[in-house]
Parts: structure tokens; C-alpha cells; sequence
């Protein structure tokens, strides 16, 4: 065992005690729901997603200090995006009208299918355009907001505008949409004619997230996850070092999105509906305060933040009404005594996102750092060659 | 009917030609000047709540560069003291205004006390302590008053209409009440301006803005000035509360509404003068009603706020700040 731990270890670079402790959580997670009811399993999937959701907000606030209100609105599209496939593929019995159109847009009058809605009733499209969309739209407003001299504040207030506008359109736009209601009686996810049970579903979120924390490891403590860091603590000196700090930023923006929107895509045949409440702003800062009660930058802070909270509001719902209140000192609380969230309480040797313990050798100083980027930064090559080809073209 | 022709070499441009393509309406109404004019007298009674909303902001974001996302929560209490006092007192509203003011501005000094003060110079961290501090004021509120919704009820002498002219059985009216918010907004700025701009204690203020070390070097107790500021700003939003809650229904979510159109009203105008707040308030309510005359309502608020954006982007000073040369 021990053997198998060390090659992993050398194989990956990843402290051994983590190996440990995520195999742990892992398998804990893994017989989950062999033993709970089919009511927790379900909590716990949705959970996990939430928590997912917050480990990509992590990504762009923690390691790069974007603080973003619209990650909500990511997560949605790809919701929506999925719900158009799973509404489209109801069987003619359990559709009412027996029509291939949605009953929200027989109800407001459309008579066929719009042809921007159409496609998505094929799974291959489906599930591109639940990564698509949102990462789309991000590429748009990070290309828009980051190549310009918008800084941090403002970023969150267009962030907000982004999602309160959304949040306004998508209610109008009830033929579309759903309007309020948003899209509900969706089908269960099947893809190819085969129907996912729900202990499936499960699985496939739980392989989700672990891949997307494991993914999102790699990637923050690469050289790419160092420039991000350095572009949180200083911007500019790390700009006058010559990288192009808005295409990272941008970068990593879509990355973020485009996580958002896949667990926006398995959170609507799990939760059955979608609606422009997870577009709105309430559910924006929902994911933030997960993030800032969880740790910022740590990766797991947030995941173990949404599934604690989550938890929390599952049993304190049956005693009172108030659970807003609670969050809301729970998140005041978090913010004056506790600026590093929940996993600084943990003693240091379990704190494994704080120390770059890969890129940076033993004992060197940050320019060394910034040096052995420079080597072996793979992101700026890659850039210059979408660049020459864009150029020839 | 806007035809959608823009070229789509620009992503900015594939977005606003997809919202136009789902924004034409089935029904466009054929334009009529009664209606118009109606319409753009509809917008000055936007434009006066926004102008009151972001007031309030324009202290605490635009002087004190606090971020306050609490605000919205300050309107809703001034309205919950109106609403107390009404019911309690049988007050008329113009009467409660002064003790909403004062109400808010205690709640918004005791909260300068002991949150804000803990944060300056960290404004990510400000923006989320304010946003926990908007749930738990709301909270607080639905714990005491529950969660239905109240009624205040405007003096008869701000009720009804006012007609400017008539013509062909058409008549260009404006609500007395939107002319109330109006002047109510314009005075309040000029008050702000004049506290602001013309006593020794603006001056204080505008010192410790704009170098806080030196002031408190030359004997500014700067504390109290923040305290006092801030305190102020919370007030303004307190009488925006009193004066809206007649509008619509009193109820704990309901600072929400106004939170995001004060942020942009703000940025929109440019933090650093008041007349900012006025400018962006006009630019924000009239082209609201002109598109959602011309379009509709919901279609007119997402053009709105698009545009507010790339203003953002383009000018990140909003529009009326004289910009530095680089």
C-alpha cells in the first residue's frame, strides 16, 4: 500500500498525505450511497455539485482574484442547456400535448421549434453546448472586461449587472425560456437510449467533482497555477515581466465557466427543473459566500463549505424559517475573524494549496520562482502559436 | 422594428443582434407624441428614485470608496420605520422622514463601528461583510415584522395627477407623487453638495478622502469623520427607503430591487463629483423609458444595463469624471 502511495506520489507529485487523505474522502463518498437513503444520496450529489461550482469560482477568485457574482449565470446556461435536451426527449406519452414542443411554448403560442433551441435535442450537441455556451459567453465579457482598465471592484459590479440583466431576460423571454417558472418535468438523463438511474447519476457527479478538484490541483500548482498567483499579488510587476496578464485572466475566466456550465448541465436531470432563480444575484453570492467560508485558494475549503452548509440547512430548515440569518452571520463571522476561511483552522501540514511545494525549490526565494517560470511556462508558447496561426491566416 | 444588420465580425455586436432578434415584440406600437411625452414624464419619476437610491451610494462608494452592498437593506429599513411609525403614530410620511433619516444613520453608525472600520483598504473583503450584513438585516427584519407585505400610505396632498396640457382627448400627465420624488431627490442633492462642498465639516471629509494620513497629521479625527460619513450615507438611503414605500409594498427583500440600479446610477455618473450621480441618474431613467416605450420593459432594462457595462469598460471612471492624462 504504502509502495503503491510512493509511486503515485513520485508519478504525480502530490504530497503524500493528501493522496492519503482524498482516497479517504473518496471511498467515504463512494459507499455514501449504499448506506444512506435515497434522499441524502440525492443531497449529496446536488452538494457535491454545488461544491464543484464553488471550486471553479475558487479558481478565478482565490488564485487570481477575479471576485465574480456571475458564476450562478454560467451555471445556468449549461443548466438550461441541458434541460432543452432532457425536455425535448420526452417520450410523446408523458408530453401532454403530444407534440414535439415543449408545454411552456405551446402555452405562449409558439407553434415549431426555434431554430436556435432545435439542435440541442441531439445528446453530442447537448453536451458541447453546455460547456460551449457559458464558456463562450465568458470568453466574450473576459475578452471585453479584461483587455481594458476595469479593476477588481468594478469587475464585480459589471459581474453583478451581468447577472441581474440575465436574470430580466430570461423572465421575459417566456416563450423561450419558461419565463419564472423556468423549465420543469424534464425527462432522466439518457444518452444513446440508455436511461441513467439516480445511484448512476450519482456517480457520474461524484467522478465529476473529484476529477474537476483533482484537475484544478494540477493545474494551480503547475507553472500556469504560479502565474495566477503572482497576477493575484501583484498584476503589474508580473506584467512588466512580460506575460500578457488579461490572457491568462481570460483563460482561466472561460476555464471557470466552462466547469460552471457542465455542473449547471448534471445539475438539472438531478434537480428535475431549472430556473432563472439560479441565475439571479442571491444565488451569485450563494457561491461566493461558500467560497469565502470555505477558504479561499484551497480548493477543498469550498467544496466542504457547500456540502457543510448545505448539510446545515437540511436540518436546521425543519426547526426554523431563518436559515438566510444564520448564513448571513456565519458569513459576517467568516469574513472579520476568520479572512482565510474554514481550512484555516486546520493545523498547517493539512493546508496543502497554501505552499507551492513543486514549482518552487527548497529554500528559494520568489524570483527564483519567476525564473523557472519562465522555463517552463508552456502557456505563453502556446499562445504565440494560436497567435502565428491566427496571423497567416 | 430595429432591423438586425449589424455585422457580425464583433462579438459584442452577435450578442446585441441575438437580443434584438428575441426582443422584437409581436406588437410594436405605432409612435405617438401624447404617449411619448407621457412616457419620458414617466422616466423623471425613474429618474428621481434613482437619483435618491444612488445618493446614498454616492457617499459610501463615491467618497469613502466603501462598498456597500448593504444598501439596498438601508432603504428597506427606512421604509420599516415609516411603516412603524405610520401605523404606531398615525404619522403622515412627509413627517417620518427625519426619523427615518436619524434611524438609519444610527444603524449605519453602529455598523461603521463595528464592521467597517475593521476593513478599510480591503475592499473585496468590505463588499462581502456588507453583503452578510444585507441577510442578516433582512433577517432580522422578517424575524420581527414577518415576512408579509405592509402598506404605507402617501398624504392626500401627493396624490393624484398633474396635467400639463390636453389634446385630442389625450392628456400629458405626470403623478404628483413622481414630482415629489424628484424635487425630494434634488434637494437632498443639494443639501449632500452643500454639506459636502460648502462647511468646515465637508471639508474634513473631502481631506480625509483625499489624504487620510495627512489629515489626521493636521488633527482630523478621522474615525469620526468615517463614522459620520458613512453615518450620513445610510441616512440618505434611509429617506430614499421612506420616500419609496409608498410606491410599492414594504417587505424585507424589497432593498434588493433597488440595489443593483443604485450601483449603476453611481458608476454610471462617476464617483468622483455628486453632479455624477444626477447625470447618471438622468442618462439611466430616460433611456429606460424611451427603449421601453419603444420596445418593452424587461427588453428596455437588459439594453440598459448592457450599455452600462461597456461604459464601464470604456470609461471605468464613469462618464462625468475628468480623466487623467496617463
Amino acid at each position: 500500500m504504502a509502495e503503491v502511495i510512493g509511486k503515485i506520489q513520485r508519478a504525480t507529485n502530490v504530497p503524500k498525505r493528501l493522496i492519503v487523505i482524498s482516497a479517504v474522502l473518496l471511498l467515504i463518498l463512494f459507499v455514501f450511497p449504499l448506506v444512506a437513503g435515497s434522499f441524502q444520496t440525492n443531497l449529496m450529489a446536488k452538494l457535491l455539485l454545488f461544491g464543484t461550482l464553488a471550486v471553479s469560482l475558487d479558481l478565478v477568485w482565490g488564485f487570481t482574484g477575479i471576485l465574480s457574482f456571475a458564476h450562478g449565470v454560467f451555471f445556468t446556461l449549461g443548466g438550461y442547456a441541458m434541460a432543452y435536451y432532457l425536455k425535448l426527449n420526452l417520450s410523446a406519452s408523458a408530453n401532454t400535448y403530444g407534440v414535439a414542443l415543449p408545454d411552456f411554448m405551446v402555452w405562449n403560442g409558439l407553434k415549431e421549434l426555434p431554430w436556435f433551441i432545435a439542435p440541442l435535442q441531439f445528446f453530442p450537441i447537448a453536451a458541447i453546448a453546455m460547456i460551449a455556451i457559458p464558456a463562450g459567453f465568458a470568453y466574450i465579457i473576459g475578452w471585453f472586461i479584461f483587455r481594458s482598465k476595469v479593476s477588481g471592484v468594478y469587475i464585480t459590479i459589471i459581474t453583478l449587472a451581468i447577472s441581474s440583466a440575465l436574470t430580466t431576460f430570461f423572465v421575459s423571454q417566456q416563450a423561450f425560456t419558461g419565463g419564472t417558472n423556468g423549465i420543469t418535468d424534464v425527462s432522466k438523463l439518457s444518452f444513446f437510449g440508455i436511461v441513467v438511474p439516480q445511484l448512476g447519476l450519482y456517480y457520474i457527479i461524484l467522478f465529476f467533482t473529484a476529477f474537476v478538484i483533482a484537475g484544478s490541483w494540477w493545474l494551480t500548482q503547475s507553472n500556469f497555477g504560479l502565474i495566477l498567483r503572482s497576477v493575484k499579488e501583484n498584476e503589474q510587476r508580473i506584467s512588466y515581466l512580460g506575460y500578457d496578464v488579461a490572457s491568462f485572466k481570460i483563460f482561466i475566466w472561460t476555464l471557470s465557466a466552462g466547469i460552471a456550465g457542465i455542473a449547471g448541465g448534471l445539475f438539472v436531470p438531478l434537480n428535475r427543473f431549472i430556473s432563472p432563480v439560479y441565475l439571479a444575484v442571491a444565488f451569485g453570492t450563494q457561491i461566493v459566500i461558500w467560497v469565502a467560508v470555505g477558504g479561499r485558494g484551497t480548493l477543498f475549503g469550498p467544496v466542504i463549505a457547500a456540502i457543510l452548509l448545505g448539510q446545515l440547512q437540511n436540518s436546521v430548515d425543519r426547526v426554523t424559517q431563518d436559515w438566510q440569518l444564520i448564513v448571513g452571520i456565519i458569513l459576517l463571522a467568516v469574513v472579520l475573524f476568520l479572512p482565510n476561511g474554514l481550512m484555516s483552522l486546520l493545523p498547517k501540514k493539512f493546508r496543502f494549496t497554501e505552499i507551492n511545494r513543486i514549482v518552487l525549490p527548497r529554500g528559494s526565494s520568489s524570483t527564483a520562482g519567476f525564473v523557472r517560470v519562465e522555463l517552463f511556462d508552456w502557456y505563453t508558447p502556446l499562445v504565440r502559436l494560436i497567435q502565428s496561426v491566427r496571423s497567416k491566416r | 422594428m430595429i432591423p438586425h444588420t449589424i455585422s457580425i465580425d464583433h462579438p459584442i455586436a452577435s450578442i446585441a443582434n441575438s437580443i434584438i432578434y428575441l426582443a422584437q415584440s409581436p406588437t410594436v406600437k405605432e409612435f405617438d407624441l401624447i404617449s411619448f411625452a407621457n412616457q419620458l414624464l414617466n422616466g423623471l419619476g425613474i429618474v428621481g428614485i434613482l437619483l435618491l437610491t444612488g445618493l446614498g451610494l454616492a457617499i459610501t462608494f463615491g467618497v469613502m470608496r466603501i462598498i456597500n452592498l448593504a444598501h439596498g437593506e438601508f432603504i428597506m429599513l427606512g421604509a420599516y420605520t415609516t411603516f412603524v411609525l405610520q401605523s404606531t403614530f398615525k404619522m403622515d410620511l412627509l413627517l417620518t422622514i427625519p426619523f427615518s433619516f436619524l434611524f438609519t444613520a444610527i444603524v449605519g453608525a453602529i455598523v461603521e463601528l463595528t464592521i467597517i472600520r475593521r476593513l478599510y483598504g480591503r475592499p473585496l473583503e468590505t463588499l462581502l461583510a456588507t453583503w452578510g450584513l444585507s441577510i442578516v438585516l433582512q433577517g432580522v427584519v422578517k424575524l420581527i415584522f414577518t415576512a408579509q407585505l405592509k402598506y404605507v400610505k402617501a398624504p392626500p396632498y401627493i396624490r393624484g395627477n398633474w396635467t400639463l396640457f390636453e389634446a385630442g382627448g389625450q392628456a400629458v400627465q405626470i403623478s404628483i407623487y413622481r414630482l415629489f420624488i424628484i424635487l425630494m431627490a434634488l434637494l437632498l442633492l443639494a443639501l449632500t453638495a452643500y454639506l459636502l462642498y460648502g462647511t468646515p465639516l465637508g471639508r474634513e471629509v473631502r481631506a480625509v478622502t483625499q489624504n487620510r494620513d495627512m489629515a489626521k497629521c493636521l488633527g482630523v479625527n478621522t474615525s469620526l469623520v468615517d463614522m459620520a460619513t458613512f453615518a450620513y450615507g445610510c441616512g440618505l438611503a434611509g429617506v430614499a427607503g421612506t420616500v419609496i414605500s409608498s410606491l410599492k409594498s414594504v417587505a424585507p427583500p424589497m432593498g434588493q430591487d433597488y440595489l443593483v440600479d443604485a450601483w449603476m446610477t453611481v458608476v454610471t455618473g462617476g464617483v468622483d463629483r455628486l453632479i455624477g450621480v444626477l447625470a447618471g441618474a438622468f442618462l439611466i431613467g430616460q433611456s429606460n423609458a424611451a427603449l421601453a416605450y419603444l420596445l418593452n420593459d424587461p427588453t428596455a432594462r437588459v439594453i440598459v444595463l448592457a450599455a452600462v457595462i461597456v461604459l464601464i469598460r470604456y470609461r471605468p471612471e464613469g462618464l462625468f469624471t475628468v480623466q487623467k492624462r496617463g
